[in-house]
């Protein structure tokens, strides 16, 4: 047990209890994550397409490209108060004791982290009050979009240094190993990609809300376009998912075992099969707006088609529980008499291998053949925008949405994982409220008394 | 005319025959030195692992054994592992000769006390203390030697032996 | 376009900075071997002007392959290929022949640059499309190309007979057992012997220096015949398609341009570029900037960085920790994803096989006339995934390497 943990108690409790505590930082950093991870992939979006805009002399995609920053800037306004929020009240008040810790081990993470922070706020409102004026030199505008991008993903890399320490932390002090600990990567490249593809569908569900209440033709072809440009990044960021998230699952399973255990077959596994429901929604929809869209061109498409009955074929076998219990002595097997929250039911995750496999793999292959035939099509110049329907729209709105609760409930499930630790093996949640100086035996105990296996990345 | 034919046809055919032949005599030794590893004989002989009285119960123990290679011509040995494994049954001990060799590639497995199991540093292969293949992508438990003890002292033969 | 003036210009060219004797002796010389057609026919032809710089990639993967058997044929003046003496005679270098050492660490980065510079190749000529027809046998020689490289990368690595190279080596050979049927054959085939031993370092140097060389060789021989049988595509930025020209206009710029271009042309339109440029001086100039830019690099780090060498090969040891050669960390990677029994041939063989296959049916597989990145998603939007995948594997390898 490193020293560092020692940390003088009187620091520590405020009278709040711990579920109050948890539940208060849990429902600010999962509002705050949308805001964060819709930054990120917001700025890649509008540096590519002010890029485009330039190159292709196209008034569209730089007029995309404005009206992605305009709405970053508001954002950040209100994400970034959540995160000032966060580490001056709640981080220094509730968890002062984990806070302090986390300084101390990450001290020069975290300086990076708040130096990007500034970075952002004067490149970002650069870009916001100076739009036309460095339009007059457009090369220098994408270029400072490319700061922001550069400057949003240190700043993604740091803070995903914290959050993958606290999955998987180094028993001893060495920076290195600490910062580049095994889930770091696969963590950050989900984060990554989760990012543009949550900007994708936010994209789509602007863009659907648009197309219903577009009054004029102008306004329903841009509204069809742009909903066009966030289901393809939506849809081709999201089918990467399922190869990263495996991955990334692995890597928790080789090294903070209990986690693992907890997500796919104890308590969490019910809040991970309905990630599982998500995902299947968001590639259906996709996959249907991509497939009618064409369709309302006037052209039809067989491959679309069949991606579409694939993508719900995928659905149905990812999203089902694997013990469909009948009988009794079915229901007992599957624990399925008892309420989920006393443990029931607590195997719906049980045959990953091989029914839900196969449906990650069906996600992963058909989501990519269809957006490359929806790209062909319009390449074709097949699609007139602007023709889109109203059960398209809707297919988008229900992409984003379900794209943003999947968001919101993936950063539940990471949070939970660890419990009944804070920073696994190496700090217990209960341990803000209540000190009790932490002993070589306290959080092995406790890791034991939770059906831990320890023997990998015990201290 | 016909007769000129014939003669321009003899002649492509001898092109074509005489070319099979040179290509013929010029591949079949070279196929057969190629090919000849394949059909040499290897002897098996017996090896001295070494006195095996000190090998705690359960704890898999690593001897270094020279083992003789002489693959074409003489060469040194070459040194190899054999782990020692001792194991209770009922009340007699077991004594199991287990090659180091991961059977998914052939990388060199060592014991790890803290897994207590086998593991494979090249792509996390585990076996377990008995070498049966538990986890990663090894295929098959690893090899166990053919055995023999005279006294305290282990000989074994096969498969990482040839001469 | 007249072809006189400009011959002589090249004789004066090529014998301006000597004197007068050894002009007579060119002369001499080439009334009899005709060198002046030859450099002639080499040196003056048309490519596209636009984009050039990407068009150098070519020429900067021959010349590195040239460091390549340069460097390579000056090894053998100290290399002895003998798993009791290649270490020894490595290690010898390393201390006792400093110069010695420099051309071994520039074999390595130059291996190391010349996958990078072919993997930039490749992409540029998927990118612009320069794989259709009639091209589409320099994309094929190039795919068998690539393949070679990449086993003179991996044969290479098997030579220095340390610890790294040893276990390269069991892991390579061993991936042949299990080839369905005749895996054990193959494997001893290589192996000389069912162990990795004497044989197996004679067999591969010999692989290594002859066998794929030779191979190499001729189809690079082929790979430019071929290009300089139709010519340089470029990308898509030469090729107007402009439907208001006449067949007049269009005729007068196939004239305009010298040969190769109006062989097999595949589709009218397309076949001159609009913008043409002299190869030399100004394509071979470019060439010769980024060669030298890439040799330095490999000079460099070969200077600063070298070649490393680790402990002798030693089959008993508990603490070395293999790691495959970087560019072959992504199927390594499989090895890890694909575990036991049938799943290990699907990992090793099917899926890099297949990869291969599609990457060889490529110009079988996008047959449009279209050019342009944006009108062929069919392929990019695949071969990203695909570019994306394999980074992300690599990057798993690293991961799992680190935190082992
Ligand atoms: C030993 C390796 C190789 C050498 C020495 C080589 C050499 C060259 C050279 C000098 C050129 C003309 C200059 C240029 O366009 O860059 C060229 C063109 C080309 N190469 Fe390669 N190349 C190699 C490997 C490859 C590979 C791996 C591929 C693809 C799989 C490939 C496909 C092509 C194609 C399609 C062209 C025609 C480009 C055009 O006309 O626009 N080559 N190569
Ligand atoms: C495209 C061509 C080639 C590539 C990519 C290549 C690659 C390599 C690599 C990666 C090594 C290991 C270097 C090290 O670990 O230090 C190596 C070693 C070696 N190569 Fe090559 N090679 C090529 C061509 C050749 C040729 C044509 C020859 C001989 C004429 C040759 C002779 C050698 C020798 C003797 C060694 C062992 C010495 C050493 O390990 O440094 N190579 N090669
Ligand atoms: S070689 Fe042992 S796991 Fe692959």
């Amino acid at each position: 047990m490193p020293a560092v943990l020692s940390i003088a108690p009187h620091l520590v409790p405020v009278g709040v209890s711990t579920a109050v505590a948890t539940a208060l930082v849990g429902l600010l950093m999962l509002t705050h994550i949308q805001f964060a991870a819709f930054q990120q992939g917001g700025a890649m979006l509008a540096a590519l397409f002010d890029f485009l805009g330039m190159v292709r002399r196209d008034e569209r995609q730089t007029r995309f490209a404005r009206g992605m920053l305009k709405t970053m800037a508001l954002a950040f306004t209100i994400g970034s108060a959540l995160a000032i929020f966060a580490v001056m009240i709640l981080f220094t008040g509730l968890w002062s004791h984990f806070w302090v810790k986390l300084l101390r081990i990450l001290f020069w993470p975290l300086v990076v982290e708040a130096g990007a922070f500034v970075l952002e706020i004067i490149a970002l409102y650069t870009l916001y009050v100076g739009w036309d004026r460095l339009g007059r030199v457009r090369p220098l505008r994408v270029g400072l979009e490319l700061v922001l991008v550069i400057d949003l993903f240190v700043q993604m890399l740091m803070i995903n240094f914290v959050a993958s320490y606290m999955l998987t932390p180094r028993p001893a002090f060495d920076l290195p190993l600490i910062l580049l600990n095994p889930t770091l990567l696969p963590l950050e490249v989900h984060r990554l990609i989760g990012n543009v593809a949550f900007a994708g569908a936010l994209v789509a569900l602007v863009a659907g809300w648009r197309m219903l209440r577009a009054r004029t033709p102008a306004q329903r072809a841009y509204a069809d376009w742009m909903g066009a440009i966030g289901a393809v990044t939506a849809i081709s960021f999201t089918a990467l998912q399922p190869l990263v998230g495996w991955e990334y699952a692995k890597e928790v399973q080789l090294h903070a075992y209990a986690s693992w255990y907890d997500m796919m077959l104890g308590g969490l596994s019910v809040a991970f099969l309905f990630q599982m429901f998500l995902l299947g929604l968001i590639l259906t929809a996709g996959i249907f707006f991509f497939w009618r869209r064409v369709r309302t061109s006037g052209f039809r498409s067989p491959t679309l088609a069949l991606c579409a009955v694939l993508s719900l074929g995928a659905w149905l076998l990812g999203a089902t529980p694997s013990s469909l219990a009948w009988t009794y002595e079915q229901v007992f097997a599957a624990n399925a008499n008892v309420p989920i929250w006393n443990g029931g039911l607590l195997i719906p995750f049980g045959q990953m291998i091989p029914w839900k496999l196969t449906a990650l793999v069906a996600f992963t292959f058909v989501s990519i053949t269809a957006v490359t035939v929806f790209l062909r099509e319009v390449s074709r110049g097949h699609l007139r925008w602007g023709e889109a329907r109203r059960s398209q729209a809707v297919a988008l709105i229900t992409m984003g949405v379900a794209v943003s609760l999947i968001m919101a409930l993936m950063g539940f499930i990471r949070e939970n994982a660890r419990g009944p630790f804070l920073i696994t093996n190496q700090m217990l949640i209960n341990q803000q409220q209540n000190f009790v100086p932490p002993s070589s035996a306290g959080p092995a105990q406790a890791g034991a008394a939770a059906g831990a296996n320890l023997v990998l990345g015990g201290p | 005319m016909a007769r000129r034919m014939s003669r321009r046809r003899f002649m492509v055919l001898a092109t074509n025959v005489a070319g099979a032949g040179i290509t013929l005599l010029i591949a079949a030794p070279i196929v057969g030195e190629v090919l000849q590893p394949i059909f040499t004989r290897r002897a098996h002989p017996w090896v001295r692992v070494g006195d095996i009285t000190q090998v705690p119960v359960g704890l898999p123990t690593a001897y270094v054994v020279q083992m003789p290679t002489t693959q074409a011509w003489k060469v040194p040995p070459v040194a190899r592992i054999v782990y020692v494994v001792k194991l209770n049954v009922g009340s007699a001990v077991q004594v199991l000769p287990l090659s180091n060799v991961c059977t998914h590639m052939q990388c060199d497995v060592h014991w790890d006390q803290n897994l207590q199991q086998f593991l494979c540093p090249c792509h996390g292969g585990l076996y377990s203390i008995t070498g049966v293949n538990v986890g990663g992508p090894p295929p098959r438990p690893l090899f166990r030697y053919r055995h023999k003890l005279v006294g305290e002292t282990l000989y074994v033969r096969d498969q990482l032996t040839e001469a | 376009m007249s072809v006189e003036p400009r011959r002589s210009k090249l004789v004066a060219r090529l014998t301006h900075p000597v004197a007068r004797p050894l002009a007579s002796v060119y002369r001499w010389v080439d009334e009899r071997m005709g060198i002046s057609d030859l450099v002639y026919k080499a040196l003056y032809e048309a490519v596209p002007r636009r984009g050039a710089w990407t068009y150098t990639l070519g020429s900067v993967t021959l010349i590195i392959i040239a460091l390549q058997i340069v460097t390579g044929m000056f090894l053998l003046w100290s290399y002895v290929p003998s798993t009791t003496e290649a270490w020894l005679s490595l290690n010898y270098l390393a201390h006792h022949n400093e110069f010695g050492a420099i051309v071994r660490g520039m074999h390595l980065w130059g291996a190391y640059v010349l996958l990078l510079v072919i993997g930039l190749h490749m992409v540029r000529t998927f990118v612009s499309g320069s794989y259709k027809k009639p091209r589409e046998l320099n994309w094929i020689t190039g795919v068998i190309l690539f393949l070679l490289v990449l086993a003179l990368g991996i044969t290479g690595a098997m030579l220095p007979w340390d610890q790294a190279a040893f276990w390269t080596t069991v892991v390579t050979t061993h991936v042949l057992s299990y080839v369905p049927l005749l895996g054990h054959w193959l494997q001893e085939v290589w192996r000389g012997g069912n162990q990795v031993g004497p044989v197996t370092l004679t067999r591969t140097f010999a692989i290594h220096i002859w066998l794929l060389p030779a191979l190499l060789v001729p189809l690079i021989g082929l790979h430019i015949y071929l290009l300089r049988r139709h010519g340089e595509h470029g990308s898509w930025v030469n090729y107007r398609n402009d439907p208001e020209e006449s067949e007049r206009e269009r005729a007068d710029r196939v004239l305009r341009a010298e040969p190769p271009y109006p062989a097999v042309p595949s589709d009218p339109a397309y076949s001159v570029p609009d913008d043409l440029d002299e190869f030399f001086p100004s394509q071979v100039g470019k060439d010769a900037i980024v060669s030298f830019v890439a040799v330095l690099i490999i000079f460099v780090m070969a200077v600063v960085v070298g070649s490393p060498l680790e402990a002798p090969a030693n089959a008993a040891s508990l603490t070395y920790v293999p790691t495959p050669e970087w560019f072959f960390l992504p199927l390594d990677q499989l090895l890890v994803q694909f575990p036991q029994a049938w799943m290990i041939p699907v990992g090793v063989f099917i899926i890099p096989g297949l990869a291969s296959t599609l990457l060889i049916m490529v110009p079988f597989l996008d047959r449009s006339p279209d050019r342009e990145p944006w009108k062929r998603p069919q392929l990019m939007v695949p071969a990203l995934f695909t570019l994306l995948f394999l980074i992300f594997e690599a990057l798993l390898g690293v991961n799992r390497l680190f935190n082992l």
